[in-house]
């Protein structure tokens, strides 16, 4: 008793784990059929359902010929000592097109357990009816039996075995990603039993990339010019243009074997050689993209088309000198990613600067290749200060919208402290003289302050002015000559002069003397004396009288040759007037006898100056 | 004579505007070269050669905008052109020769006799109007020395002054033939620019020449004779040949 119900729970059990996964109601059909051919509309069910309805409007443009047609499978699967089992119930119709055209069939429903489920929705097209392949008869009958193993080489006709090269775009911009897609097109008449010799296209002109497909290959329907064809893909690339202009993939051949129906030629064939294997050899034909050139780029832009981001990072913001430091630049998105050249990293020039490395994980799938690229730029700052990274600026070509687009980097600021004692001692020590190291040439810097214009063609030089100056100048110079050559001979006329009327003079101030003498007037007397004395000599040495002493007067007596004696008596005469002019010594005889050597000595000198 | 007063009136203000606006416009290229508007400096520039006016610093800094905004040719035809206005100016000198490495053909100059190429270093070493002051105030000075000779007192004087008048107007007199010089090279301008990306070089003045050699755009050369629309120039290294008008601008 408890075994049973201990089997019954187990078995409840069961159901509920089976219930847990959900109800699954699928329905399938083919995808393309042809116009009055039967073919089935299954649905499946992992439960026991009631009531199914027919997707609405399915009438329409199908014949329902037969169905439902139900049955019942049940899957027991152990997997780690856990036992499932499902069952599927399945209910399949047989339909017939009436139309040709693409049929949306709306999802059918079905009852489990009182609640109403619906299945999928399908899309299925009905082309026109096509003949039946003209099944070539190979080789004769006389050798049949020996042309089983031996493949022979077939033509089974342009319509039913073909390859092509489908390509996503076939009008591109350099660079830009295309999916080549190398499809082998069977009529499902044609039974295939396996490839004998398959060259794939080479795409010259393209950089390549090979997404990962199936090994097996998984043969769909598909309508193909109104004809209904088992499609099996055998390769799918991804192409990066490298050309301009029209790049043309040349046509390639490959090898199919083909089971054929051999005609029978007696009741005993039929048992043993119904079927041989045939070659077929088909071509594919060329396929051309045109590719266009890429706009003028700008400077930062290393040749990526497609859709990318950039990101970066420093491995630190603080170091101590010669220190490494790290920035990471991470290119992500999709387009040619391995071909983008590494952006060029404006350091500071005395940084000590490392070739960047660069790695990139790529994939390529049917959207294309994405992934990332990282360049990493290694650097050693060598001395200590305030240092900034600059922004790096990436620029890529967008396809779709047809135009560049400039992405760029932060920008870091990075600290450079001095390392320690004996780490600068080291650097110090390697340190070299250095000449100017020249980084960049450039012209020099514009002009600043006063243009300093003047009209076109001007120069001084050649002008009224300048000829005027050279003239100017001799008159001036002339004017100058003639008015100093006139003054120097008027001064020298009155030098004559008073040379000339020097002695009266003198003679005259000696009168005056003389009669001062006879008035007894001491003073007048002695400074008539001298007057006449210096008033002659200033004269006749052309000293004026403010310069002239007694110094002086004898230096010019000796320098115009006059006798030492009366140059004496001169001395004398002067001393003893200036003597006696204000003290009152000798009376009436000593100023005679003083008048009468004055008047001779003055006799000699004017003797002895007009030699 | 009311209209006379009245047009003077009218023409000095417009004189002093026309400056002001030189001025004005010469800064405001210099802004724009700084923040490395190099077109609208250039448009700024010419604008200022458009209205009569020219100067050294004028065509070198147009020189400048010129080679940052990539035309080679124009930039080196402002340098030649700024260059006879100050032959020794070393910026000029040193934009020039960066310009010049843009220069496509290479041409090894034909040598010179050292004499020649001293005496053109010194001629250079001033414009025409420096040269015609210093021609002034040589003879000027020689004037002085000649009083000095006249009227002198002592020999030692007169004998001083005479040797060092003779040397200074015979100074007075080379200053002078420099300035001329110069000044001829501002009036001639017998040196052109080739601004065809390729010339060939024709033997005579007509399509139907000879092709004697190929030039390319940037190359300085000498004017030597004209015909019609055709121009005979020289090469520094001694090949002579016809152009089209149209290939060359006059420095």
């Amino acid at each position: 008793m408890i075994k049973k119900t201990a089997t019954y729970f187990l078995f409840l059990f069961v159901i509920f784990a089976a219930r847990a996964e959900g109800t699954r109601f699928l329905m399938s059909a083919p995808n393309a059929v042809e116009m009055g051919k039967q073919f089935r509309l299954s649905f499946t069910l992992n439960e026991r359902g009631t009531n199914l309805k027919l997707p609405p409007g399915l009438t329409d443009n199908f014949d329902v010929l037969m169905g439902p047609s139900t049955g019942q499978s049940t899957s027991i699967s152990t997997i780690n000592g856990r036992t499932t089992t499902e069952v599927t119930y399945s209910y399949t119709y047989i339909l017939r097109a009436k139309k040709e055209g693409t049929f949306e069939i709306r999802p059918a429903s079905i009852e489990v357990g009182g609640k109403v489920f619906e299945s999928n929705e399908l899309k299925i097209q009905v082309v026109k009816a096509q003949s039946q392949p003209s099944q070539p008869q190979g080789g004769n009958a006389g050798n049949s039996g020996s042309s089983n193993q031996q493949s022979e080489s077939v033509d089974l006709g342009k319509d039913n075995l073909f390859i092509t090269v489908d390509m996503s775009k076939t009008n591109v911009y350099r660079g830009e990603q295309i999916i080549a897609t190398v499809k082998l097109y069977v009529n499902p008449n044609i039974p295939i039993s396996g490839f004998e010799e398959v060259n794939l296209p080479t795409y010259e002109g393209f950089y390549t990339q090979d997404i990962e497909i199936p090994q097996q290959i998984n043969f769909t329907r598909e309508v193909y010019d109104n004809k209904i064809y088992q499609v099996g893909v055998l390769k799918k690339t991804i192409l990066f243009p490298q050309q301009n202009g029209k790049l043309t993939v040349e046509p390639f051949h490959m090898s199919l074997l083909v089971q054929q129906r051999v005609k029978q030629r007696s009741f005993f064939d039929d048992f043993f050689s119904g079927l041989r294997t045939v070659r077929a050899t088909v071509t594919s034909s060329p396929v051309s993209v045109n590719v266009k050139d890429l706009p003028p780029a700008p400077a930062s832009f290393m040749g990526g088309v497609g859709n990318f981001d950039i990101s970066s990072t420093l491995s630190s913001n603080d170091v101590t000198t010669n220190d490494a430091v790290t920035l990471t630049v991470k290119i992500s998105g999709s387009g040619n990613i391995r071909l983008i050249r590494n952006p060029e990293l404006q350091l500071p020039s005395d940084f000590e600067v490392y070739d960047p490395q660069s790695t990139d994980n790529v994939k390529g799938s049917n959207s294309g290749v994405t992934g990332t690229k990282t360049i990493e730029y290694l650097f050693q700052p060598r001395f200590e200060g305030d240092y900034t990274i600059p922004s790096l600026k990436f620029a890529y070509f967008n396809p779709s919208t047809g135009s560049y687009i400039t992405k760029s980097t932060e920008e870091y600021k990075l600290h450079v402290e001095k390392g320690s004692d004996e780490q600068s001692a080291t650097v110090v020590s390697s340190l070299r003289k250095q000449d100017v190291q020249l980084i960049g040439q450039d012209i020099r810097f514009i002009k600043q302050g006063n243009p300093s214009l003047k009209s076109k063609g001007f120069t001084f030089f050649g002008t009224p002015g300048f000829y005027s100056m050279y003239a100017g100048s001799s008159i001036l110079f002339l004017v100058l000559f003639l008015i100093y050559r006139k003054k120097a001979k008027e001064n020298a006329n009155i030098a004559l002069m008073r040379n000339k009327k020097a002695n009266r003079v003198a003679v005259k101030r000696l009168k005056a003397a003389a009669a001062y003498m006879k008035q007894n007037n001491n003073e007048a007397f002695h400074e008539s004396i001298l007057k006449a004395f210096w008033g002659y000599l200033s004269d006749k040495l052309g000293i004026p009288v403010a310069d002239l002493n007694r110094d002086s007067a004898v230096a010019g007596l000796q320098n115009k040759n006059v006798d030492q004696n009366i140059i004496d008596d001169f001395v004398e005469v002067v001393d003893q007037c200036e003597f006696a002019r204000y003290a009152l010594v000798g009376g009436n005889e000593a100023r005679s006898e003083l008048y009468s050597k004055a008047e001779s000595t003055m006799g000699r000198l004017e003797k002895q100056m007009k030699r | 004579m009311k209209r006379y007063i009245i047009l003077i009136l009218m023409a000095v203000p417009g004189f002093l505007f026309a400056q002001e606006d030189n001025t004005r416009l010469w800064e405001k290229a210099n802004a724009f070269y700084t923040t490395e508007e190099y077109q609208q400096a250039i448009s700024l520039y010419e604008q200022i050669l458009s209205s009569g006016e020219e100067s050294a610093k004028l065509y070198f800094n147009l020189g400048n905008a010129y080679y940052k905004a990539g035309d080679i040719n124009n930039a080196i035809l402002n340098y030649e052109r700024a260059k006879l206005l100050a032959p020794n100016d070393e910026d000029i000198d040193f934009n020039l020769r960066i310009a010049n490495q843009f220069v496509v053909t290479s041409i090894d100059e034909l040598p010179k006799p050292f004499v020649v190429r001293w005496k053109q270093s010194i001629v250079n070493l001033y414009p025409a109007d420096t040269w015609s002051a210093i021609s002034v105030s040589a003879f000027v000075l020689f004037l002085i020395l000649l009083g000095l000779y006249i009227f002198g007192r002592s020999v030692s004087v007169r004998r001083l002054s005479f040797w060092a008048g003779i040397l200074v107007i015979v100074f007075s007199g080379l200053a002078f033939s420099f300035a001329s010089e110069q000044k001829s090279k501002i009036k001639n301008r017998d040196h052109a620019i080739v601004f065809c990306p390729r010339a060939t070089v024709k033997s005579s003045p007509a399509q139907t020449g000879t092709d004697l050699f190929l030039i390319y755009e940037g190359l300085k050369v000498e004017i030597t004779d004209s015909l019609n629309t055709w121009t005979e120039i020289k090469l520094a290294d001694g090949n002579e040949g016809w152009l089209p008008d149209s290939c060359i601008v006059k420095i």
